[in-house]
């Protein structure tokens, strides 16, 4: 490795490296040297609106803004001189006369920041009512630091309504300084452009295009302007009721598969909010509305369960652990393994999936491990799972020169791919994105092909022919005639390109034809060489396989050691599950799919939401959701992620893991002497070497069917639009719901 | 559509923005931008609606709001305003019924004011969409005005 070039430079009589391409203030930064700053930020580029961050540098004319000028070999800096200081109050105070800033100089002051009485929480007459004063003001750290406590100027207030009609976040534009850290944020990083600065000079103000509602104008409340805003312009709807954050933890999202780190922010009781890390290797901080804003609401939830609940005759009793234990025990004793059903959810947490196989396959001994992701996808399950297992990771789209995305739209969920494929587009990629809807690929798509699932694999196989130059069929007749010079020139960029990508989205599984769909896909990836990246929303799906949570694969069985190791065979009927035979007892983990399952005579609901249907269950046993538990979830990237406890449990709720222990401890049955999560992980080292600290991406053999699949013809999937454990997020977070209908 | 024959004009390249943004005010028989030319355009340039809609409104020469089919743009810069341009206005004003900035309730004409327009020899001077009008009386004002109203 060669060293990389250094130059020298001074700042304040200090002599420090600087690399080439760096400004004086990322420079600076690195060195703890401080220069305010209001505009810049870490990953956008430089901009120099603010002026805050102007210094002395010998030879330059006036005084330059050091996040725009780049560092010269020997310069020298000077960041405090009294006029630097000087100019800097000055820009503040410019600043600060069209912001209220009545928080520098009230004579209430100290009152407010203990008390943080703002319009928000209590009446109007008591309280300061300019800003959300959540003590995250970039502005008033910055007041601080200069050393202002007086203002020369005329404060100007420009009296913006309040815009409070769009969900998630409100938008108090008095607040606005102008800074564009959210409009850069949105256009450059997120690829988006919803906001832009309207008019200019005195009049200027930020939003949506004909002064649209965010909502209308495309925006995916993916929340980076909130993140990014230095002031409480913008604030968010839910967290700004909790105050102040007094901690925050690191975790990973438990919404979909693509596994993005969430920083959450937490009292002693609650999570209030979650932001993004743009550290983070995953996703770069590139994460979506259900994360960013799904959260809060979910967890604390007001219908969560928080004691464990026994059906009687005249409605539902609080029942004690102990009782709610036996009970299960009792129930799951001296039954046959066809008598009971057991459905594990793919959103579980690793350990939870590990301790849930064996307690299915020791203590009903079953090999019956059913799973809403099996009832979703009937049929085509082994199909989809040998191409989900197999998905590429993220970096792939990053240098591809075709892209097709599949039932694929990263509008509201999938960020991270989503944003790597308009990246790649931007850079000159052909992008072609085949959908039942528009999506948000359609803008900088080559073609965008907005017609029924049903066509999908039919459009696939036009590309396909066209690609190898042959003769098109007569099927493909009116696509020919709609797209036709256009995929010419597509095709002709796949083929000559050895970089291809297939993104496949969870449009796929809720389409009737997926079976057609994923054979097309197939051919692609094996006769074509596209390299296939599959966004999913069952967050935990390659854990399920690498702990062996599936009928008929034993823990570790999936892991591949060397490329040469040969698919598992599974015996079709050990994945079909039979969902027509009543049983005497279902036991849900984690799972709500109500709609496939067959009658029962008794149903154990272990989870933190009441279901959506009309079957009551007679057991509830509240768990603790990912915010209260500590583990790990596989990605779709096969990375092991650690999810972090952020907060204690709510009320009496208890991790699966325990529930399903205690129960087979009751029971008398099976070996599962677990007392806290790393003991289940020093089982699972057997299994996944080092586990839980893998750095290696984990690799998945295929599974070789044997036979044929029986359906179990329930019908089309269950909704899964977006919902965790079972429960839609639209039916628990206000906002979701919001977005949800305008989609249709 | 006449939208889509302007656009095949230019290159779908950024820095043709102004120029498309300008021969679609043109053409559009309003001579604004509506939000349809907007859309248009983005599309066409294969950006937000959000960064046209901005540049749009930065520049003043471009309008959202419907015009007449005949701007006046009024000079007032010094030349003009010494060889009366103000009562010029004034007399405008009342003729049109209309304040700077707003169009006749027939849709025929829209009152603007400019700066200096380049022609001090012929002051005080108008624009009448491209073409320039000088040594302006109320009496030229009223046959001009009155030309163009038959021609409309």
């Amino acid at each position: 490795m060669t060293k990389e070039k250094t130059i020298q430079i001074t700042i304040d009589n200090k002599t420090i490296d600087a690399r080439p391409n760096q400004t004086i203030l990322q420079a600076a930064r690195e060195y703890q040297i401080y220069i305010p700053s209001l505009c810049a930020m870490e990953h956008l580029s430089s901009y120099g609106a603010c002026r805050l961050c102007v210094v002395e540098v010998d030879g330059l004319r006036g005084f330059p803004t050091s996040c725009t000028t780049p560092v010269e070999e020997g310069m020298v800096i000077r960041t405090d001189t009294a006029e630097v200081k000087g100019l800097r109050q000055e820009v503040l105070k410019l600043l600060l006369s069209e912001h209220p800033a009545s928080c520098l100089f009230c004579t209430e002051q100290d009152e407010c920041k203990q008390y943080m009485g703002t319009i928000r929480k209590v009446g109007a007459t008591t309280g300061c009512r300019y800003c959300p004063n959540d003590h995250r003001c970039e502005l008033q750290q910055i007041a601080e630091n200069i050393g202002l406590t007086e203002t020369s100027y005329p404060v100007y207030y420009r009296n913006f309504p309040v815009e409070k009609y769009d969900p998630f976040y409100d938008r108090d534009y008095n607040l606005c300084i102008l800074c564009g850290r959210c409009v850069r944020v949105c256009n450059n990083v997120r690829l988006n452009g919803t906001l832009s600065f309207k008019q200019r000079g005195r009049v200027t103000t930020i939003g949506p295009a004909f002064d649209r509602s965010h909502i209308d104008a495309g925006c995916e409340f993916c929340g980076a302007c909130v993140t990014a805003c230095p002031t409480g312009a913008l604030s968010v709807k839910v967290s700004k009721w909790y105050g102040r954050p007094e901690g925050q933890v690191a975790t990973t999202c438990n919404y979909c598969s693509a596994g993005c780190r969430l920083i959450l922010q937490t009292t002693k009781t609650d999570v209030i909010d979650a932001l993004p890390d743009y550290d983070s290797a995953v996703e770069h901080g590139i994460i979506c509305v259900k994360g960013r804003f799904g959260i809060t609401e979910y967890v604390h939830s007001p219908l969560r369960y928080g004691t464990p609940k026994e059906m009687t005759p005249a409605g539902y009793n609080d029942i004690s652990w102990e009782e709610a234990i036996a009970k299960a025990a009792g129930k799951l004793s001296g039954l046959k393994p066809d008598d009971c059903l057991i459905v594990v959810s793919p959103q579980l947490l690793t350990e939870d999936l590990f301790v849930a196989q064996q307690f299915i396959r020791q203590v009903t001994g079953s090999e019956e491990v059913a799973s809403s992701f099996i009832f979703d996808l009937d049929g085509d399950a082994a199909s989809f799972i040998n191409l989900a297992l197999a998905s590429e990771p993220f970096e792939t789209i990053e240098k591809a020169q075709g892209i097709l995305a599949v039932g694929f739209d990263s509008t509201y969920g999938y960020s991270p791919i989503g944003v790597k494929a308009k990246q790649a587009a931007q850079a000159g990629a052909s992008l072609m994105s085949l959908n039942s809807f528009e999506s948000n690929l359609d803008l900088l798509s080559k073609i965008a092909f907005v017609v029924n699932s049903s066509r999908w694999a039919d459009v696939l196989d036009l590309t396909m022919s066209r690609m190898s130059k042959g003769k098109a069929e007569k099927r493909f007749a009116d696509l020919v005639e709609m797209w036709g010079s256009d995929l010419n020139k597509t095709c002709e960029t796949f083929s000559c390109s050895s970089h291809n990508v297939l993104i496949v989205g969870p449009g796929i599984i809720d389409s009737p034809d997926r079976g057609k769909i994923l054979r097309s896909i197939e051919r692609m990836k094996n006769e074509y060489s596209w390299k296939v990246v599959v966004a999913h929303q069952y967050t935990n799906l390659a854990g399920m396989f690498a702990m062996g949570a599936c009928p008929g694969i034993k823990p570790g069985e999936m892991i591949k050691e060397a490329s040469a190791d040969k698919a598992v065979v599974l015996k079709a009927e050990l994945i079909h599950i039979d969902l027509r035979k009543k049983r005497k007892l279902i036991y849900l983990i984690g799972d709500a799919s109500f709609d496939s399952l067959p009658e029962c005579e008794f149903l154990i609901y272990q989870n933190a939401l009441p279901p959506q249907c009309s079957r009551q269950p007679d057991l509830i046993l509240p768990v603790s959701l990912f915010t209260e538990a500590s583990g790990t979830v596989i990605s779709a990237e096969g990375r092991v992620l650690q999810v972090k406890e952020a907060v204690a449990p709510y009320m009496d709720s208890k991790p699966d893991w325990w529930i399903l222990k205690s129960i087979a401890e009751k029971m008398g049955k099976g070996k599962m002497k677990f007392n806290d999560v790393s003991s289940i992980q020093g089982e699972i080292k057997k299994i996944i070497k080092g586990f839980p600290a893998v750095k290696k991406r984990i690799e998945f053999k295929e599974i070789e069917v044997k036979g044929n699949v029986k359906t179990h013809g329930k019908g089309k999937p269950a909704a899964w639009k977006s919902s965790y454990r079972g429960i839609p997020l639209g039916e628990v977070v206000s906002g979701i719901k919001v977005i949800e209908l305008k989609g249709g | 559509m006449y939208r889509d024959a302007i656009l095949k004009k230019f290159d779908p390249r950024l820095d043709n923005i102004l120029f498309i943004l300008h021969e679609l005010q043109d053409n559009n028989p309003q001579h604004y931008l509506a939000n349809a030319d907007i859309e248009k355009c983005a599309d066409y340039l294969n950006i937000p609606y959000s960064y046209v809609h901005g540049v749009v409104t930065f520049y003043s020469m471009f309008s959202l709001k419907p015009r007449g089919r005949y701007i006046i743009r009024l000079c007032d810069s010094p030349p003009c305003h010494l060889m009366g341009s103000e009562s010029l206005l004034d007399y405008l004003k009342k003729k049109l019924k209309v304040d700077v900035g707003k169009t006749t309730a027939d849709g025929v004409f829209t009152l603007e004011i400019t700066s200096c327009l380049g022609i001090c020899g012929v002051a005080p001077a108008l624009m009448m969409n491209e073409e320039m009008i000088g040594n302006l009386t109320p009496e030229r004002v009223d046959t001009v005005l009155e030309e163009r109203r038959q021609t409309s």
